[in-house]
């Protein structure tokens, strides 16, 4: 055997092939009817499945003029008469749909930035968007505590969840549709964004994490959505202060926390042994800990999982990434980490060497795509998040992209060169 | 393993899904044939042309159940039928967000026994543990009923299933907050058998800081109340040195009181000392004693040992980040 073949099969890599026929599969087949959990989420997982072929540089050569034209119109018939879209032609109510009965067809927040972000994938101009009602409607979206919710119900009554994964698609609506541009625009009000900065930093945790409310548990889904809406209405704290309500109250404590989301724990075994067993073996202990000394045995059980471990554990070829202090490593969550790594401007304190061997050889699946654990067979969305990460890491042959917005930087710069746009933003 | 495989593999394309039929279900439930609902036309769903996007292979019981659902929403129909159709809808798709906005509304209108609905949610929940609308339904019923009275029970089932359940946390600190329950003894006990059971689980960690950090609201408060509210952390930390949980909610408690690090170098001491590297019993105790020294008067090399110690030995899983921090400290240095 030559000497580099040996060095190629040890070498983790991406299987291009296999990633593009699984994204190609998504595009043009049906998915199985187990995803009928996820009907309300098409506009999701399509948004994933386009952003992806884009990432893949396989977009262009994926589809036909009539493909995506079709696909354009087919998110334009998700657009709602008075602004803003449905996330899924499930709640169509058709022609029968009125005033007295459109509350249980409403406009929702993740349609609407999902299907924004498909027609910037998809090279439309967004003419069509109804942009002044969509932005009249955002901000009827946001609650007293600057939070948003997900639909207006019954007398505009705010329904949906109150975290910051509203806070974020929020901010993305607003940012694809004004920019950065505080106040009135075109007689539209501004949404109240210190109020949505004071509502990320009430729910900042003593450990320095985010969470879904105030008082509730970190977890790296909430921070990252958090921080990408501090950095989309330009809120990110800054060295020098400029007189507006910046987050975050306590950076370096922030930058601990999201550290401490590199963990060995990457199978399910690893996982459950914890329970009734509080020793600081391999077995229990997340990250190489079982160098530690150990003073005594505190139960029988622990002694059983402590011996035969090696006292010295630094296997740290790969390193996955979790969401929320001792859980087991989730190709998401590499993205949800490193996100806001990135976006604070911090991504190096994290190696990305092993995490991205993680991927590579623990989570992608041989058919293409990415699973959530090892073995886990591929979803949309680890799929997407992992070829994010993959891409946010410099992965050669993957296109650059826009971390917060989950787009290419081409399809970014689309969105940033249209003529209204750049007309509003007074950039010409 | 390989069917399922297969299945993600081998797709149906979309001008052939009428070649293939589902297989059918022998417990689907219809309502074409249904005398109750002859009076209702189903209005189906509108896709659009030839290229929809994520298109998913419904069942027949699904789309059917689905078209009779957007009729009676059109309808604003609030009935006994309607309620028990949500129902169906729900069991295929629970994340389905006005399905459950209307079964609020179909139990407002028709004056439903909530008692009820708490008895149909409870196995319903353990269907669906993931599933983030279930509970936002259930804190709607439950504040309405105006009493926590036999949720305890309902959430211990709940954790049972997987302990740490983002939602079922998020919904047990509403209840304390809904029905103020922050110096319920119950509550407490029930925390730190929680703890017990499993010393890392952090989200019990999170709701003990949750019950417990109101109570150090006056410096009055800190001097009577710190030594009791860290003394468990202390406790867990003794048992299991290299577990953060109980580090990170220490130290929260320390910093809420206002007081600096240097209140837990004593206690940090017990299981790392820089000078004597060969041992060391928990990283987390080095980290903090690294933040100590940094405030201390002349001990900016004592911190950079104990930065030294985490980046070569102790956790190198996170040397980046143990550098970064040893080079603000160099950093200061040389701005001084």
């Amino acid at each position: 055997m030559a000497p580099g073949l040996a060095l190629d099969a040890e070498e983790s890599r991406l299987n291009y092939a296999a990633h593009i026929r699984y994204w190609r599969r998504n595009l043009k087949t049906f998915l199985p009817h187990q995803f009928t959990g996820n009907d309300c989420n098409r506009m999701t997982l399509a948004a994933f499945i386009i952003s992806a072929l884009d990432i893949l540089g396989d977009l262009k050569a994926a589809l036909s003029d009539g493909e995506r034209e079709g696909y354009i119109d087919w998110v334009y018939r998700c657009q709602l008469p008075e602004g803003g879209f449905r996330p899924a032609p499930a709640t169509d109510l058709g022609a029968v749909r009125s005033r007295e009965n459109q509350i249980w067809d409403p406009a929702h927040l993740a349609g609407t930035f999902f299907a924004l972000l498909i027609l910037i994938n998809l090279g439309d101009d967004l003419e069509r968007v109804k942009r002044r009602e969509a932005l009249q409607w955002l901000t009827k979206l946001q609650r007293p505590d600057g939070g948003f919710g997900e639909t207006l119900g019954e007398a505009d009554r705010v329904e949906g969840g109150n975290d910051s994964r509203f806070g974020f698609m929020a901010a993305g609506v607003r940012w694809m549709l004004r920019g950065n541009l505080e106040g009135p625009v075109d007689g539209v009000p501004d949404m109240d964004v210190d109020a949505l900065v004071r509502c990320i930093q009430a729910a900042e945790t003593y450990d320095g994490g985010l969470s879904e409310a105030p008082y509730h548990e970190a977890h790296a889904g909430f921070a990252s959505c958090a921080i990408s809406a501090l950095h989309l209405v330009d809120r990110l704290p800054t060295s020098t202060p400029d007189g507006r309500v910046r987050g975050l109250n306590n950076l370096p404590l922030t930058l601990r926390w999201l550290a401490s989301r590199q963990t060995l724990t990457l199978d399910e075994e690893d996982a459950a042994d914890t329970y009734e067993d509080e020793t600081d073996s391999s077995a229990t202990c997340h990250d190489s800990h079982s160098f530690m000394k150990l003073r005594d045995y505190p139960t029988t059980r622990g002694k059983l999982s402590f011996i035969d471990q090696p006292l010295v554990h630094a296997e740290l070829k790969w390193v996955g990434m979790n969401g929320r202090e001792n859980k087991i490593g989730d190709t998401c969550y590499a993205y949800w980490v490193c996100t806001p790594l990135k976006l604070l401007g911090h991504l190096d304190i994290v190696d990305s060497k092993p995490i991205r061997r993680w991927l590579l050889d623990r989570t992608q699946h041989l058919v293409g795509g990415f699973g959530k654990l090892p073995g886990d067979h591929p979803d949309p969305q680890h799929s997407f998040l992992g070829l994010m990460v993959l891409s946010m890491f410099g992965e050669a042959g993957l296109q650059s992209v826009d971390t917060a917005l989950c787009i290419t930087e081409r399809a970014k710069q689309h969105l940033e060169s249209l003529p209204w746009r750049r007309k509003l933003l007074a950039m010409d | 393993m390989a069917v399922t495989l297969l299945s993600t593999v081998l797709r149906i394309p979309y001008r052939l899904l009428k070649v293939f039929t589902m297989p059918e279900d022998e417990d689907a439930k219809y309502y074409h044939d249904d005398p109750a609902w002859e009076d209702v036309e189903a209005i189906p769903q509108d896709d659009g042309a030839l290229h929809p996007l994520a298109a998913i292979a419904y069942t027949d019981e699904y789309s059917e159940a689905m078209g009779y659902l957007r009729a009676v929403m059109a309808k604003n129909e609030y009935s006994e039928r309607a309620l028990q159709l949500t129902e169906h809808i729900i069991s295929m798709n629970p994340a389905h967000y006005t399905v459950w906005l209307y079964r609020a509304k179909i139990l407002h209108e028709i004056k439903a026994d909530l008692r009820k609905e708490i008895d149909w949610l409870n196995p319903t929940a353990l269907q669906h543990l993931k599933n983030y609308q279930i509970w936002h339904h259930r804190q709607t019923i439950v504040d309405a009923l105006g009493s926590p009275k036999g949720e305890a029970d309902f959430i211990a089932i709940m954790l049972k299933e997987d302990s740490k359940n983002y939602h079922v946390w998020s919904y047990r600190q509403w209840l304390v907050g809904r029905f103020n329950l922050f110096d319920q003894e119950d509550e407490l006990r029930w925390i730190e058998s929680m703890i017990e059971a499993d010393v890392r689980n952090n989200s019990a960690w999170n709701h003990r800081y949750y019950l417990q950090r109101g109570k150090l609201g006056s410096e009055d408060a800190v001097a009577r109340e710190l030594e009791h509210v860290t003394q468990y952390a202390k406790y867990a930390i003794r048992k299991a040195p290299q577990n953060q949980s109980p580090w990170n909610y220490l130290k929260g408690i320390v910093r809420a009181a206002n007081l600096p690090a240097s209140t837990l170098k004593e206690f940090a001491l017990e299981f790392a000392d820089v000078q004597r590297p060969d041992d060391i019993y928990s990283s987390h105790a080095l980290d903090l004693l690294a933040d100590v020294y940094a405030e201390e008067e002349g001990s900016r090399d004592d911190a950079k040992q104990a930065l030294e110690l985490l980046a070569t030995r102790f956790d190198p899983i996170r040397a980046h980040y143990w550098q970064y921090r040893k080079s603000l400290l160099e950093g200061q240095a040389i701005a001084a």
